[in-house]
């Protein structure tokens, strides 16, 4: 079933707390609804749930990859073309540690890029609810939920006190 | 509640209000100068294009102060960017009027890299032998590797400051789309559907941040490359393990500097005096001071090595670079950059001051710019040399002709203008970090005093 989105103004930081309280109490799941607004308030000022992400995770894994890659090609090739080079041993740490720093901080680099536009769930395609005096400092809650359910969401959010409610399809 | 807006709301949407009216404003002081930019940008072009045809691409030394123009947009507006980059990291709330602009260099790194593209042909090859990081003729280098590789890490410089400017603005260009300003599918696709979402404005910071140390990262690697390849290997016997550092700390020095003249223009002439005071000159004055001090240890440290070790390529090396024929700009640049930051800024009350921190930021940047010209147009005059080991003879001083000025003036007048344009689409001020601070910032009684102002951390 195709989802639909909702949204509830509000003007107040503690009506949209509370606001946030009446949908959760009202059976909507976390994934069902967000808060919007256009400054950034602290994670987890209207109770919502703080947000994880794991970005930090790309530019460790990107890193140990490159790494990988760097120390295979540096040895791979040394042992499959064995030269002695001035009498230092044929698997000479300090040449072969600049490949593999260039390697790790590429691995990084990619990973990281990849992990941003990931993380950030880009390119996002379409906009659900919305309303354009949310960057004038209204405070909008958006129920996002099965095409059944929205009815119910539209009744909830009017209950909470929303200055207004907009259907995201109609706008 | 109240004329629908609550408490922070309310102010949060004067603030939004007013800093986007400024920024569709478009004050005649602005146009004049983008159209007297414009047309300086074009005396420029006329003079790079004199200079193709009169000396060609053969003789390197006559591109000298083309390659010192490079270096020192490269150096000023890519250390520029540091200013957003490290003081947000610091957490640093008096940062927030001046990040955006800032950032809004990136644009200025991305004209340099074009900048860059003519530069390349000019470099001669290595096939010419001389000493450089490229194993030539050792391993199976190409020739054009300083080419291939400092484009490369450019290219990426300027990436990754578009890519920090552009994540920085999109809750700015959303207010910009939402108020129907004109432009809307511009800002559009710009915004890529900001909503403003606890998750969007949760990994805003963690990717401002990742993005901020990566341009870092870039930045000290670009300033290898191209002091590496475009200065020290071009001037046979010239091995400084230092150097290329030294040239990473100019850029944050002339960042520091290029960026406190800006405040100041935006404070006089483009009506942010409410946003831009003296906090914010007081604080990143102090960094430049700081930065000031550490130009001298960099010279220095090279300078002893030199010095002491006076072998007969260390030696030239010494007398092409600062005492001999470049002897003057060299003083000049040293007391722009060490001496004069030294002993002025020392003195408190001209530390704390608008005016104080400006002027000697703008002898920063001269010094910077004698730095460059210093360091590139002696290169440059001996990459010809056939001595590649040893320099036998030092040249003298290669004096700029017409052409050479007309390429630095519509040089700098080219940066202006990029920056101008970009300040056109781009708000100059992050509407959204002032409207930040107003949830942290509080004035309150406290003992006998009527009212402190405090300020708090979100974490």
């Amino acid at each position: 079933m195709s989802q639909r989105s909702v949204i509830g103004l509000f003007t107040d930081e503690d009506a949209a707390a509370d606001a946030l309280d009446t949908v959760r109490s009202a059976g909507f799941e976390q994934s069902e609804y967000e808060i919007l607004t256009g400054t950034p308030y602290p994670e987890g000022a209207f109770g919502e749930e703080e947000p994880v992400h794991k970005l930090y995770r790309f530019p460790l894994i990107g890193a140990a990859c490159g790494f990988i890659v760097g120390l295979l090609l540096t040895a791979g090739t040394q042992l499959a073309f064995p030269l002695v080079a001035g009498g230092k041993p044929l698997l000479s740490i300090p040449p072969m540690a600049i490949i593999m720093y260039e390697g790790t901080m590429l691995g990084a680099i990619l990973f990281t890029v990849f992990g941003i536009v990931f993380e950030s769930r880009l390119p996002r395609l379409f906009m659900g609810a919305y309303d354009t005096r949310i960057t004038e400092g209204y405070i909008g809650l958006a129920i996002t939920t099965s095409e059944d359910k929205t009815g119910r969401a539209e009744e909830t959010l009017k209950g909470a006190g929303a200055l207004e409610v907009k259907r995201g399809w109609e706008s | 509640m109240h004329d629908g807006h609550s408490a922070n709301g309310h102010d949060a949407a004067s603030v939004s209000r007013g800093l986007l009216d400024r920024h569709r404003a478009a004050p005649i002081a602005r146009r004049i100068a983008a159209l007297t930019a414009g047309v300086l940008f074009l005396l420029g072009i006329a003079g790079f294009v004199i200079k193709l045809l009169d000396k060609g691409t053969s003789d390197p030394s006559a591109w000298g102060y083309y390659a010192a123009l490079v270096s020192f947009l490269l150096t000023a507006a890519g250390g520029a960017v540091m200013v957003a980059i490290a003081t947000r990291l610091a957490k640093a709330h008096w940062r927030r009027p001046i990040s955006r602009a800032s950032e809004m260099f990136a644009v200025v790194t991305l004209y340099t890299f074009a900048l860059l593209i003519p530069l390349l042909f000019a470099l001669p090859s290595l096939s010419d032998h001389r000493r450089s990081l490229w194993f030539f003729g050792e391993l199976n280098v190409p020739g054009y590797m300083p080419h291939i590789m400092t484009t490369l890490s450019f290219f990426f410089l300027a990436l990754a400051g578009l890519a920090l400017l552009w994540m920085s603005a999109l809750p700015d260009l959303a207010s910009l789309r939402d108020s129907s300003w004109g432009l809307t599918g511009l800002f559009n696709r710009l915004s890529n559907t900001w909503q403003g979402t606890s998750r969007q404005w949760f990994v805003q910071y963690h990717r401002l941040g990742i993005l901020g140390a990566l341009y870092f990262m870039m930045l000290v690697t670009t300033h290898f490359l191209f002091s590496m390849d475009f200065a020290m290997a071009l001037v046979p016997g010239w091995i400084d393990a230092l150097f290329p550092a030294t040239h990473a700390h100019n850029s944050l020095h002339a960042g520091a500097a290029l960026m406190l003249v800006t405040m100041f223009v935006l404070r006089r002439f483009g009506g942010y005096g409410d946003y831009i005071g003296l906090d914010q000159f007081w604080g990143l004055g102090k960094l430049m001071f700081a930065l000031s001090l550490l130009w001298f240890w960099f010279w220095f440290s090279s300078f002893i090595i030199f010095w002491y070790g006076a072998k007969p390529n260390e030696q030239a090396v010494l007398e092409l670079l600062m005492v001999g024929p470049y002897l003057p700009i060299f003083m000049a640049a040293f007391i722009l950059n060490f001496l004069v930051p030294l002993f002025t800024m020392i003195w408190n009350p001209l530390r704390k001051s608008v005016w104080g921190p400006t002027i000697i930021a703008c002898g920063v940047l001269l010094g910077t710019f004698f730095d460059r010209v210093r360091l590139y147009a002696a290169s440059w005059s001996v990459a010809a040399a056939d001595d590649k080991h040893t320099l036998r003879e030092v040249p003298a001083a290669i004096m700029p002709d017409v052409a050479d000025v007309m390429m630095w003036v519509g040089g700098l007048a080219g940066a202006v203008l990029v920056y101008i344009l970009a300040a056109r689409v781009i708000p100059i001020i992050s509407v959204w970090e002032q409207k930040e601070l107003l949830l942290y910032r509080m004035h309150k009684p406290f003992h006998r005093l009527a009212e402190v102002l405090v300020l708090g951390k979100k974490d």
